[in-house]
């Protein structure tokens, strides 16, 4: 059996650990609840047919999201004895991480495309710059797979999910919101901060500018994330 | 077929396992005895590649687990002390999701499944799922999931835990299936199961192995009718302290 196949495999029944438990329902209604909210406020408010504001509050929310998506995904197989059988069948680690974050991934996905009706209503009533609309999902699609790295990662180093989740929250909070340190760091640092942030480069995405920059920022924050998510996991000191 | 070199294993200051060797040749069935906390399951553990040694060496099937684990693994069965279940998937989900990941070839996965489902006796709660069956059931599912792939070597980690003593009897008679097409290593604490199961037995105490005979040989030893005496005559109960 290929590499890719358990890939599949796992990837398959991670996202549908999701709609087997109430969370993934209670999540999905309460988001999209809330981001129609803010959706009809923005739009009633500014009078405008742009979704740059909307994706700036989702892209807030998704801080506080993703971490109870991700929370459970190495955490729950710890604590149950699972991971035990995991890591005892012929399936690399590299499958084992790679299917976990696609099964995340996936259902974030399914979250972020419930919102394109945005898009449509906006279409509907105005005559909205459709660029900036699809490179503003573009950009909030790449911000969350980083989350969703980030959450898969934390969640590798401990068997418990509310630690999993705060120190998920400790490290989206340090990226989203490390621009305010700015005026505080000395400034060999400040490009550094503002490169590490995710704030600007969600930015750019949502009024149009897709840079190979901000491309290289998600990619590869992501990329290091799985790689430290499959050394934990390779880890056997913490199993 | 299973070749354990010197194995060691600590945990910090904690000498888990103390330079434990043995062969284990292609058909046998063997009992593995010791106290809770001897070491029996790291040994497991170790021998399934889910902990390396910190020395020592396992070969299996003459490959070297430290280098060969992947190819390994897909001839190794292994029944954890708990049975590593999902919950929230049926029985028949984890039985196909345990097919994808052991390679059994996408043509063979429902007669794979169909057949444990059969020899665990499991046919009837196939669609029901983990989270609602009794211990009984979990732990023969979990001994499902170790055999799905026909393995060449079992590893079982207390295998009638939980059962009654029908079921203990079908585990029983199913491993004595299996006996001559592969090699089982299995521990328990029920020592009259071991009696009737295994023909070798290793004793393992303080992570020491100090036993490794036929059942026979090793009555006569130690003069004993009955693998319980060796046993207790070997850990005495007013020898045990508080914190073993």
């Amino acid at each position: 059996m290929s590499r890719g196949t358990k890939t599949l495999a796992i990837a398959q029944k991670e996202l549908s650990a999701y709609f087997k438990s109430p969370i993934a329902y209670i999540i999905l209604i309460v988001t999209i609840t809330v981001f129609n909210i803010f959706f009809y406020m923005i739009i009633d408010q500014n009078r405008e047919a742009t979704l740059r504001d909307v994706f700036a509050v989702m892209e807030f929310m998704f801080v506080f999201l993703v971490p109870l998506l991700t929370m459970r995904v190495f955490a729950e197989e710890k604590a149950s004895g699972t991971m035990e059988f995991l890591m005892t069948t012929p399936t690399s680690n590299t499958s084992i991480v790679l299917g976990k974050y696609l099964g995340s991934l996936l259902f974030f996905s399914l979250l972020l495309g419930l919102t394109v009706i945005y898009y449509f209503v906006i279409e509907y009533f105005g005559q909205p710059d459709r660029w900036p609309v699809a490179t503003g999902f573009l950009g909030l699609w790449l911000e969350g797979g980083l989350f969703v790295a980030v959450g898969i990662l934390t969640s590798s180093w401990t068997r418990s999910q509310v630690v999993a989740a705060i120190t998920s929250y400790v490290i989206l909070f340090m990226l989203y919101f490390s621009i305010i340190f700015i005026p505080y760091a000395p400034e060999a640092f400040v490009p550094v901060i503002r490169y590490i942030g995710t704030l600007p480069h969600a930015a750019n995405f949502s009024v149009g500018l897709i840079t190979l920059a901000d491309a290289v920022y998600y990619v590869s924050g992501i990329a290091l994330c799985l790689t430290l998510t499959r050394i934990s996991v390779e880890n056997r000191l913490w199993r | 077929m299973i070749v354990a070199q010197n194995i060691s294993k600590n945990f910090g200051k904690i000498e888990a396992l103390k330079s434990v060797s043995f062969e284990i040749g292609k058909g046998e069935i063997v009992g593995f005895l010791g106290k809770n906390g001897a070491g029996k399951t790291t040994l497991m553990r170790i021998l399934t590649s889910y902990l390396p040694p910190a020395s020592g060496k396992v070969l299996i099937a003459g490959q070297d687990i430290g280098k060969n684990s992947l190819r390994i693994r897909s001839k190794v069965g292994y029944l954890p002390e708990n049975p590593p279940l999902y919950q929230n998937m049926t029985v028949r989900e984890y039985l196909k999701f345990a097919a994808r990941l052991k390679d059994i070839p996408a043509r063979d996965t429902r007669a794979c499944i169909d057949k444990v489902l059969d020899d665990c006796r499991l046919l009837y709660v196939q669609n029901r799922l983990i989270a609602h069956l009794s211990k009984g059931y979990k732990q023969r599912i979990g001994i499902a999931q170790a055999i799905i792939h026909e393995p060449e070597v079992l590893i079982l980690d207390e295998p009638t835990s939980g059962l009654d003593p029908v079921q203990i009897q079908q585990v029983r008679k199913l491993i004595k299936d299996i006996e001559h097409k592969r090699t089982v290593l299995l521990s328990t604490h029920i020592l009259s199961e071991i009696e009737l199961i295994a023909r070798r037995i290793l004793i393992i105490n303080r992570g020491e192995l100090i036993k490794d005979r036929p059942l026979e040989g090793l009555l006569k030893d130690e003069g004993a009718a009955t693998l319980e005496e060796v046993f207790l005559k070997l850990n005495p109960p007013q020898a045990q302290r508080i914190d073993d």
